[in-house]
């Protein structure tokens, strides 16, 4: 067992079942999720359910679908080609797989930060405002108030509340992976998905984040992808062991790091591969 | 040895030559046209020649130097000169003599034996003319009204003289160009009135009332136009030639008189200023061998500009279909080969396609539907410079698709990726970030589209050139821009004045000139790309993933 210190469980998120949540508590529903690259199957028949307002992560070795299945919740798939997945994903009770789903109005509501920060080569202001402006807004007092909330709940306010009309390309890594998250905040998703936020990062800027992550759970449901156990023990309500594909384990983190059922986890958390 | 080929620098050293090699040839060739362009507008000492023939006749050559050769004797063994015994290379000069009313030559060779004396009078003048060439010789007198007056009022002569052919000019061009233009749509109007069936007795009367008043319009016009030209053409100018002989030369016929020997350093800088002003700014005389090449100018950047802003658009949007949304198969693959290879078919052919196709098929069927009052004369079925601009297009369009598909793959799909994950669409993605990101990929495309299309001339000779254009495209008549109009280009004015003129060796330096033009148009065309795509790069730089 490594010497992780689990975080102090909220009283809520230890009661919760994972197995029997109310459809208010869940978030995401997937249901029997198959996922083929061409002829590899990427992920197999995953059945899981995620807790509104909290933080779940995906944990597991490389390549181990955990990414792929990230990708699913705002059907960012959709972009590989050869890529055919079956099986449903509900977003409050609607498979966000079935007929006339609108992918861009999902992707909305399912906002997503990528492993490396990718700031438009545009100003602050304009990267944050960006996903207003698609979704039709124009006011200037709106978009003011916006770029101000969502700098705010990214902590990066402070810093740039000075330049906001300069390039968002002169920030560093740091601040630029929190305006991404500033920008995917500004549209109001229900749901935001981190794919390895902090691997593209320096440790400074990595603890900025983590603490970002509890704050934002307030506001939404966050899912997010780490190959860092540490970082899913520090920052996460609930965990997912992925393997070769498959879901191994899922279970609250604190009992995953602390008591893993199964033997795969074990070895992975212990450090015996991965 | 082996240790030095090793180490890489013999191809250091073979790379860095090629450069120098390159450098050294373009500007070799710069030198070369910037010098003898140049020398063409510096006002020359004038020089008196006394020359003594093998048969003891005496004479006088009055002329600019323009060129010194050394020839063998041997090659003038016919003339039976008498020369040193050791002597074997003679200096032959060519001088231009101009007066081409005295003699039809305007240029002629003298050997330097036959040479008694050479001077350089201050007293000797050069008269540039409208017509006929410059005139070398001495001012005998000035006749003003029939009066003979003091020479030393020609400065105010030539004053007045220029007052009245500018007033003459704006008459035959902005007054008298507008009524004509206005008496041929008046009677276009009335024939495709009476093609229509529509010709009734009023609206007939109305066009005859208004042709009228054009016509006495015209010529009240005329008479001014009469006046001004007899005004001027009272007052005449004695010139003594070279050979004595005394030549009246009509004020309306003069542009300048110089006395180049009088001329102090600044004078000259001054004078050679102001021919090249003139050489820019003003129309071509005398089958071109003359003048300035200021249609030319204007035909070539309006040529380019209308061919960047047909190209521009067509050849962006295709780049995006191939590399955005056309499946990536066999025939994707197959368009793209066409594409590319189509940057290499000899730009005549689309010289020829452009002749057959927009200016016969495509401007024949506008004609018929749009114009059919004109007929039998075409209006866009016959070259022009909008069919050239469109011909052009199509020549440059591969290199626009493929600069701009190859800035399309450079972008990093984060990009997009970030862009639809935020709720954009496709259409929205690229609309917003996609192309101001591969914007300067695309002036580079634009860029070498226009270094392309502004040298080309071949194509350009049948769809659209002419060596003489009337108007320019542009004029102050409604609708401004004709683009059914023929039109002057610079380099097609090269080859024009170079190999086609009477006189080639009197355009010689004026071929220089108007290539060192050229070069330095297309230059500017690019600079002003490259600067508005550097720009670009500054605001859309990408991060150094």
């Amino acid at each position: 067992m490594i010497s992780v210190t689990p975080k102090a469980l909220s009283a809520d998120a230890s009661k919760l079942d994972l197995t029997k949540l109310t459809s208010e508590q869940t978030a995401l529903d997937i249901k029997g999720l198959n996922l083929h690259y061409g002829k590899k199957q990427a992920l197999q028949d995953i059945t899981m359910s995620i807790p509104k307002g909290q933080v779940t992560a995906f944990i597991g070795p490389s390549g181990c679908g955990k990414s792929t299945l990230l990708r699913c919740i705002n059907r960012m798939n959709d972009l590989v080609d050869g890529c055919h997945i079956s099986g449903e994903i509900n977003l409050h009770g609607k498979n966000i797989y079935g007929k006339h789903v609108d992918v861009a109005s999902l992707r909305r509501k399912v906002g997503m930060v990528f492993q490396r920060p990718n700031p438009f080569p545009k100003s602050i202001y304009e990267n944050v405002v960006y996903g207003l402006r698609i979704a039709g807004e124009n006011n200037r007092r709106v978009l003011d108030d916006a770029v101000e909330k969502s700098l705010r709940s990214a902590a990066l306010w402070n810093e740039v509340k000075d330049r906001l009309h300069e390039s968002a390309l002169g920030l560093s890594g740091g601040q630029q992976q929190r305006l991404v998250i500033a920008r995917a905040v500004a549209i109001e998703p229900e749901v935001l998905l981190l794919d390895e936020p902090t691997s593209a990062l320096d440790p400074i800027s990595t603890l900025t984040i983590e603490e970002l992550i509890n704050d934002l759970k307030k506001q939404f449901t966050v899912v997010i992808v780490t190959h860092n156990m540490q970082q899913a023990a520090r920052v996460s309500d609930q965990t997912a062991f992925m393997y070769m594909g498959d879901l191994i384990e899922y279970s609250d983190t604190n009992t995953l790091f602390t008591t893993p059922m199964k033997k795969q986890t074990e070895d992975y958390i212990t450090g015996r591969y991965g | 040895m082996n240790t030095w080929f090793k180490s890489g620098s013999p191809w250091i050293w073979l790379s860095a030559g090629g450069v120098s090699i390159s450098l050294i040839s373009v500007l070799g060739l710069l030198w070369l046209i910037a010098s003898k362009g140049l020398s063409y507008f510096w006002p020359s000492e004038l020089y008196q020649f006394d020359m003594i023939d093998e048969q003891g006749n005496n004479s006088v050559v009055i002329g600019e130097i323009y060129d010194r050769e050394q020839i063998p004797v041997s090659q003038l063994a016919h003339l039976d000169l008498k020369l040193a015994k050791d002597q074997e290379v003679l200096e032959r000069l060519l001088v231009k003599t101009g007066n081409r009313e005295l003699v039809s030559l305007d240029f002629r060779w003298i050997l330097s034996t036959n040479i008694t004396k050479t001077t350089t009078p201050k007293d000797l003048a050069v008269v540039e003319r409208r017509t006929n060439g410059n005139f070398y010789g001495f001012i005998d007198s000035l006749v003003l009204d029939g009066q003979p007056v003091d020479i030393a009022k020609l400065p105010e002569l030539l004053e007045r003289v220029e007052q009245f052919q500018a007033e003459i000019e704006d008459l035959q061009k902005v007054d008298i160009g507008a009524i004509n233009y206005q008496l041929e749509s008046l009677r276009l109007q009335s024939k495709s009135l009476t093609l229509k069936g529509e010709l009734t007795v009023d609206k007939q009367q109305e066009i005859d009332t208004e042709t009228q008043a054009l016509k006495d319009e015209y010529q009240t016009l005329e008479q001014q136009l009469m006046a001004l030209r007899d005004k001027i053409s009272r007052d005449h100018l004695i010139m003594r030639a070279m050979d004595g002989q005394l030549v009246t030369i009509n004020f309306e016929h003069i542009l300048q008189v110089n006395f180049n020997n009088q001329l102090g350093f600044f004078d000259k800088f001054t004078l050679f200023l102001s021919q090249i002003a003139a050489f820019i700014i003003d129309d071509p005389r005398e089958a071109n061998t003359e003048g300035g090449v200021f249609p030319a100018i204007f035909g070539t950047v309006l040529m380019v500009l209308l061919m960047t802003v047909i190209v521009s658009p067509f050849g962006v949007v295709a780049a995006i279909y191939l590399h955005e949304y056309a499946g990536k198969n066999a025939l994707t693959r197959l368009l793209r080969i066409a594409v590319i290879n189509l940057a290499g078919v000899p730009s005549i052919v689309y010289g020829v396609f452009g002749l057959g196709f927009f200016v016969y098929m495509v401007g024949g069927s506008l004609d018929q539907l749009f114009y059919p009052e004109a007929l039998p004369s075409p209006t866009f079925g016959t070259p022009g410079v909008l069919w050239s601009a469109i011909t052009l297009a199509i020549l440059t369009l591969p290199v626009v698709i493929v600069s701009t598909e190859e800035g399309l793959s450079r972008i990093p799909s984060a990009m997009r990726h970030g862009s639809l994950a935020l709720g954009a669409t496709k259409a929205e993605t690229l609309w917003r970030i996609i192309l101001p990101i591969a914007s300067p990929a695309i002036m580079t495309g634009i860029i070498l589209a226009i270094a392309r299309a502004a040298g080309e001339v071949a194509p350009l000779m049948l769809v659209g050139v002419v060596k003489m254009a009337p108007n320019l495209p542009l004029d102050g008549n409604f609708p401004f821009l004709h683009l059914d109009r023929k039109f002057m280009h610079l380099g097609f004015h090269i080859y024009d004045v170079g190999f086609q003129s009477p006189n080639v060796e009197a355009a010689r330096p004026l071929v220089y000139a108007t290539a060192l033009l050229l070069v330095t148009i297309i230059v500017a065309l690019n600079m002003t790309a490259v600067s508005i795509r550097n720009k670009l790069r500054e605001r859309y730089k990408m991060l150094e993933h």
